[in-house]
Order: structure tokens, then C-alpha cells, then sequence
């Protein structure tokens, strides 16, 4: 356990490493100088060659990187261009409670609703349940977030002026985790069009899962000792089931978190993928950077929480 | 014999979970269902003959045309096929007829004009806004008044153009990569996955995300002399199409290492190396022909995502640039008109669905039809 423990750090370490030196040199090497942009008209050769020093940006690229990675673990994320001398994390720390709690929601919903669908369409296999079940979840699966988004926002508009209701289709507030009904009525839909693809994922998991643990032997023993149908799905087969589904966990997160790019700009809500893609529009590369290490870095420890509660989950591994 | 089954795949599972690059990179939203699902018995089968041992009869049909009988008998897959060879003919080959049928119009503002200017998917009709289906626009008109047939039909070539360079990229690198790392093993091995474990923290889009965000204006203006691509705003799909293939090659590479190293092990690659036969051969002519029905699915399923990404890029602001037309562009264009003029957004986005969806009944179809046992 120790040993695998281990490994699995080191191999953490040099996966943040390598990611952070990728966004660090696509950031050394975006057009436009970002000291020119921040001086702007009032470019003179003395204050821009001074800033360049205060900045580090007169140094070898190595201990540019050195100071970035340093910087990274204080939260600092260098400058944004767009708002002169306001810190990345200044304009991002506003958006990362939001976005948390979008994901958040969206990752238990995907588990709620999810898995008992996969169970139900592994007991029911090959019925016409299972197959509407599946046939759903494929759809879900194969279509993009933002055209669910889009179809999700012609229905509530669809349903308002059909029966006079005024549900929103945007007002998401910046103040997170409040649940006022207004509140719910604007959260409810992205949280479920952000679920959406993660529920199909965790539906069609669960299914074959479901489906390998009932062949086994030691279901038909239980079953042939007499044990209840009941006892049998719940106690011994759905408990090996659920083993798999752990270690998905970091990928689910993963496409729940870059979902969040699109909903967050078709609902408008005030998270930091929004502030992201306003930052490409205003060429603000820092912030693109900065986003892009911040999911990158928890996809990787996802990844590597799951991996433990696989290992917990499943004390084969640790023999292993 | 069952058991026996279940055991082996349990232990490989198990060592599957203990190697630094199946825990660290977590495989793609397709791969992970694959690998825990019924397609990681592709891995294991498609080494074999794909038949039942008890069907082998002299002179039986090849594991490839019992693969495409079997493909033929699936309805769902077939009509994605069908949809799919419309998806390319209709953008190669409409516009060409397109342009020259409609009537002569007589515009308020541009005089008498012909399809050939209306049906251009930039031509904007300032008079004929946001129109609805007439024999003049088959499908109607966005808010600058180009009609949207023309503008879906740029987007799908797009959309094609994309998935096109994406693949051969795809394709290309993961083979070479994949059965280098497979059969030799060694440091080719390490760096892949090294690699793949990198390029697996970026999480779908992301990767590119952060460099059509950085270079795209670069692109814009580094690409726009190329031919046919650079006009119109479609200089950056290069840009698009060179982020999408460096996220999904690793992956693609991994299915091929998989692979070759099953192959490896088989009876039929030791005969050809005791008789002689050098390395290089072994695979041109014994691994690469056996690599087919995977690289086939694996590419189908990863078009479908090519597709997404394209069109999702382009939604951002990220792809294609006004004037051009992408699929992602016209559902952005129109999605501010969402509640008055729901047509201009439901068009484009029914049409992504479509596509997206058969290909990933295609997808599933060809890998149930080379796989058979994949299915439950």
C-alpha cells in the first residue's frame, strides 16, 4: 500500500510539472508582450525595461519557470493584462466557489441518477426497459453539453410562454451555495444539462458492471444457499458493482469540469471557465493559463483520490 | 471454463489498476466504458480469428467479411452509415447545385441578383432577415440574412475538413507510436506513456482550449495565405484541427500498444520470427493488418468527438471566424435570438446531433460487428 502509495505520487509530481511547464512556455510564448500591453501609451524605454525586472521577465526561461512554480503554490498567478496590476487569483476567486458548486451538484446528481438507472437496466437486462434506458443514455452520452444546453433553454422558453410561468433561463447570482427557490429554479436546469453527460457515463458503467458481478459464482452460490433476490442484489452483488465506478471518478470530474466552459457561457453564470473565455477574448492569457492549470492540477488529484479509494475499495490491488 | 474467464480478467483488471499509466491517465469517457465494459474483450479477441472455434469450417468466410455480414444485419449502424455518406456528399457536393437554383431576385438593395449571390453562405440579404423556409431559402435566413442551407453546408465541410486532418494526424501518430511502444517496449514505452499521462490531465477540451486561446490570432494570420482553408475566416482550423489530434493521438496509440502486445504473444508472429522474417516485416505485414478493427472503431468513435470539439471550439469563439461558418458559429450566431427566432438555433444543432449520433451508433455498431461477444 505504502509502496503503491508512493509511486503513485512521483508519478503525481512529474505529471503537474509537466503540465504546469506546458501552460508555463505556451504563456512565454503568446503573441504580444505583456509589459508593452500594460504600459500601453505610456511607453517609455526606462519604465518598460524596469517593469520587465520587477516582473522577471528578463530572466532565462528556466528561472522564469522556477519563480512561476514558486508562485503556483502561493495561489499567485502572475498579473492580469486586461485589468492593469489586478492579481489573476483577485478576478478568479469570485468564479471558484461557483463553479465548485455547479460541479459539485453535478457530480452527485450524475451518481444519484446514474447508477440506479445502470442497476435497473442490468436486472431488467435486455427488456424493453433496458433498452429505452440505454438507448436514452447513449443519446445523452454522444450529444454535446452545449446543444443540450441550447434544447434546455428552448424548452423553459417553450414552457414560459406556453403557460404564462416565468421560470429563468439565467440569473445565476455570484453569492454560492443559496438555496432560496428562485434560487433553485435558476440552478436546477445547468446543474442537470452539466449531469447530463456524466449520468449516461455512470448509467452505462454501473449496467455492465451490474451485469459481470451477477454472472459470477459466488451470486449463484448466494442465491443457491436461498438467500432472498433482495439480499442478493443489494448485499452481494451491488456492493462489487460499485467497485469500478470508483475509479472513474477522476475522469467523470474531469468532463463535468470541462462542461462547465459551456454552460457556464450559455447560462451565464459567474464561474471561472466564463471569466476564462472573456479572458481569450480580451487576449488576458494569464488567466487562460492560470484556469487551465487549476483544472488540470485537480484532474490529477481526482485521479489520484480515486485511485486510493479503489485501492481501499478493492484490497486485491494492494496484493497486487 | 467461465470462471476461468472472470478470473483472468479480474487479475488483469487488478494489474491493469497497478500500472502507472492506466492510474495516473485516466482513459477518455470512451475508453474508460470500453476497457471496463464489454469492449476490453476486443483487446483480448481480435489477436484470434474472430469466429467461434466450433463455426470454422473449411472455406468459411474471412473474420473481416463475417465482421461486415454481421455489420450489415445491424439496422442502427447501417442508417448511421447512410447518414454519414450524406454528411459528406451533401456539403462536397450541394452548394455546387445549390448556387443555381432559385429564382431572380429583385433586392432592394442590390439589384437584381441571382442564387448564385444569395445561396453564398456570406451573401447577406439585409432585407430578407431572419426568414423561415421559401423557395427562395430553402431553410430560411440567420439575422445578417445569409441563407442557412448555404451557411449548414459550409459548416458540415468544415466539420469534415476537420475530422479529416484530425484522424489521418490520429491515425498516423497513434499506429506508428503505438506498435513501436508495443512491440519493442523500452524507452519508446515510457515516453508514450509519460506522455499519454500528461496529455490525460487536460480533460477533454481543455488542452484545446488553452491553445486556440493563446495562438489563435497567431494563426489567423500565420495560415490565412493558405489555399482553401485560409480565406474566410478558416485559417484557424488548422490551429483547431493541430490541439484536437495532440489530445486524441495518445490515446489511439494506447489501444494500438494494447494490441500489439496481445498480438505479440500470438503462435502465428512466433512462426513468422523462427522462420526468419525481420522485425520490420512482422509488423508491416502480421501486426499492422491485425491492428484493422481497432484503429477503425477507435477512429469512428474519436470522429464523433472530433466533431464536438470543432463545433465546440467554434461555439466559444475559439474556431472558425466570422465571415466562415461552422456548425459551433451558427448555434453562437443565433443563440442571442434563442426565444424569437428558435429555427436558426434548433437547424444547426439538430444537424450536429445527427452527425455526432451516427457516428457513435457507428462506432458501436463496428464494434460489436468485429467484437461480437462485446455485446451483452
Amino acid at each position: 500500500m505504502v509502496q503503491f502509495l508512493v509511486k503513485r505520487f512521483i508519478g503525481l509530481i512529474f505529471v503537474i510539472v509537466a503540465v504546469t511547464f506546458i501552460t508555463f512556455v505556451l504563456g512565454l510564448n503568446a503573441p504580444g508582450d505583456p509589459i508593452k500591453t500594460m504600459l500601453g501609451q505610456h511607453f517609455n524605454l526606462a519604465t518598460y525595461l524596469s517593469l520587465r525586472h520587477t516582473y522577471g521577465l528578463d530572466l532565462p526561461w528556466y528561472q522564469q519557470y522556477g519563480n512561476y512554480l514558486a508562485n503556483l503554490f502561493r495561489f499567485q498567478f502572475g498579473y492580469s493584462y486586461q485589468f492593469q496590476n489586478e492579481p489573476v487569483w483577485d478576478l478568479l476567486k469570485n468564479g471558484v466557489p461557483v463553479s465548485t458548486e455547479l460541479a459539485f451538484w453535478a457530480l452527485i446528481l450524475e451518481v444519484l441518477i446514474g447508477v440506479p438507472i445502470g442497476i435497473i437496466s442490468a436486472l431488467k437486462s435486455n427488456s424493453w426497459i433496458d433498452t429505452t434506458n440505454m438507448g436514452v443514455m447513449l443519446i445523452l452520452f454522444a450529444l454535446p453539453s452545449f446543444i443540450l444546453a441550447v434544447f434546455a433553454q428552448l424548452i423553459i422558453v417553450w414552457f414560459d410562454t406556453s403557460t404564462g410561468n416565468t421560470w429563468p433561463v439565467q440569473g445565476w447570482s455570484n453569492t454560492p451555495w443559496t438555496y432560496s427557490l428562485s434560487d433553485i429554479q435558476v440552478k436546477l436546469v445547468p446543474i442537470l444539462v452539466v449531469a447530463a453527460v456524466g449520468t449516461a457515463f455512470f448509467a452505462r458503467l454501473a449496467r455492465t458492471s451490474m451485469l459481470e458481478v451477477l454472472r459470477q459464482d459466488f451470486v449463484r452460490t448466494a442465491r443457491a444457499k436461498g438467500l432472498r433476490e433482495r439480499a442478493v442484489i443489494y448485499r452481494h452483488a451491488f456492493r462489487n458493482a460499485m467497485i469500478p465506478l470508483v475509479t472513474v471518478f477522476g475522469i467523470t470530474l474531469g468532463t463535468t469540469v470541462v462542461g462547465l466552459f459551456f454552460i457556464e457561457n450559455i447560462f451565464n453564470i459567474p464561474g471561472i471557465a466564463q471569466q476564462t473565455i472573456s479572458s481569450i477574448e480580451a487576449r488576458d492569457y494569464p488567466v487562460i493559463q492560470a484556469t487551465t492549470v487549476l483544472i488540470a492540477v485537480g484532474v490529477v488529484l481526482g485521479n489520484l483520490l480515486s485511485d486510493i479509494l479503489y485501492s481501499v475499495a478493492d484490497p486485491r490491488i494492494k496484493a497486487a | 471454463m467461465d470462471t476461468k474467464d472472470q478470473e483472468s480478467r479480474v487479475s488483469s483488471q487488478a494489474q491493469e489498476s497497478m500500472l502507472p499509466d492506466s492510474t495516473m491517465a485516466p482513459l477518455s469517457v470512451e475508453e474508460m466504458i470500453e476497457a471496463n465494459g464489454p469492449a476490453e474483450a476486443i483487446e483480448l479477441e481480435t489477436g484470434l480469428p474472430a469466429v467461434a472455434p466450433g463455426a470454422k469450417q473449411q472455406k468459411s468466410p474471412t473474420p473481416l467479411q463475417d465482421s461486415l455480414r454481421r455489420l450489415r444485419k445491424d439496422k442502427r449502424a447501417m442508417a448511421s452509415l447512410v447518414v454519414i455518406i450524406l454528411f459528406v456528399l451533401i456539403p462536397i457536393i450541394g452548394p455546387l447545385i445549390y448556387t443555381h437554383i432559385g429564382p431572380l431576385y429583385n433586392s432592394p438593395l442590390n439589384g437584381l441578383i441571382g442564387p448564385a449571390k444569395y445561396h453564398s453562405p456570406f451573401w447577406q440579404e439585409l432585407t430578407s432577415q431572419d426568414q423561415l423556409f421559401s423557395s427562395q431559402y430553402w431553410l430560411g435566413t440567420d439575422s445578417l440574412g445569409r441563407d442557412l442551407l448555404a451557411r449548414l453546408m459550409a459548416g458540415m465541410l468544415v466539420s469534415i475538413f476537420v475530422a479529416l486532418l484530425v484522424e489521418i494526424v490520429d491515425i498516423v501518430l497513434g499506429v506508428t507510436v503505438g506498435v513501436l511502444a508495443g512491440y519493442y517496449g523500452g524507452w519508446i514505452d515510457q515516453v508514450l506513456a509519460r506522455f499519454t499521462d500528461i496529455m490525460f490531465a487536460f480533460p477533454g477540451l481543455l488542452f484545446a482550449i488553452l491553445l486556440t486561446g493563446i495562438f489563435g490570432e497567431s494563426a489567423d494570420t500565420a495560415f490565412q495565405h493558405i489555399p482553401l482553408v485560409g480565406a474566410n475566416g478558416n485559417a484557424r482550423l488548422i490551429l483547431v484541427s493541430i490541439a484536437l489530434a495532440f489530445a486524441a493521438w495518445p490515446l489511439m496509440a494506447r489501444f494500438v500498444r494494447g494490441q500489439t502486445l496481445q498480438l505479440k504473444e500470438q503462435q502465428f508472429i512466433e512462426a513468422a520470427r523462427t522462420s526468419g522474417t525481420n522485425d520490420f516485416k512482422i509488423i508491416l505485414r502480421h501486426i499492422i493488418p491485425n491492428l484493422f478493427s481497432i484503429v477503425v472503431v477507435a477512429a469512428t468513435l474519436d470522429i464523433s468527438a472530433t466533431v464536438i470539439g470543432e463545433a465546440g471550439l467554434s461555439y466559444l469563439g475559439l474556431g472558425v471566424q466570422s465571415p466562415g461558418s461552422s456548425i459551433g458559429v451558427m448555434i453562437a450566431d443565433a443563440s442571442g435570438s434563442l426565444a424569437v427566432h428558435p429555427w436558426e438555433v434548433l437547424l444547426p444543432s439538430i444537424v450536429l446531433a445527427i452527425i455526432v449520433l451516427a457516428f457513435s451508433f457507428l462506432g458501436d455498431g463496428l464494434r460489436d460487428a468485429f467484437d461480437p461477444r462485446s455485446k451483452d
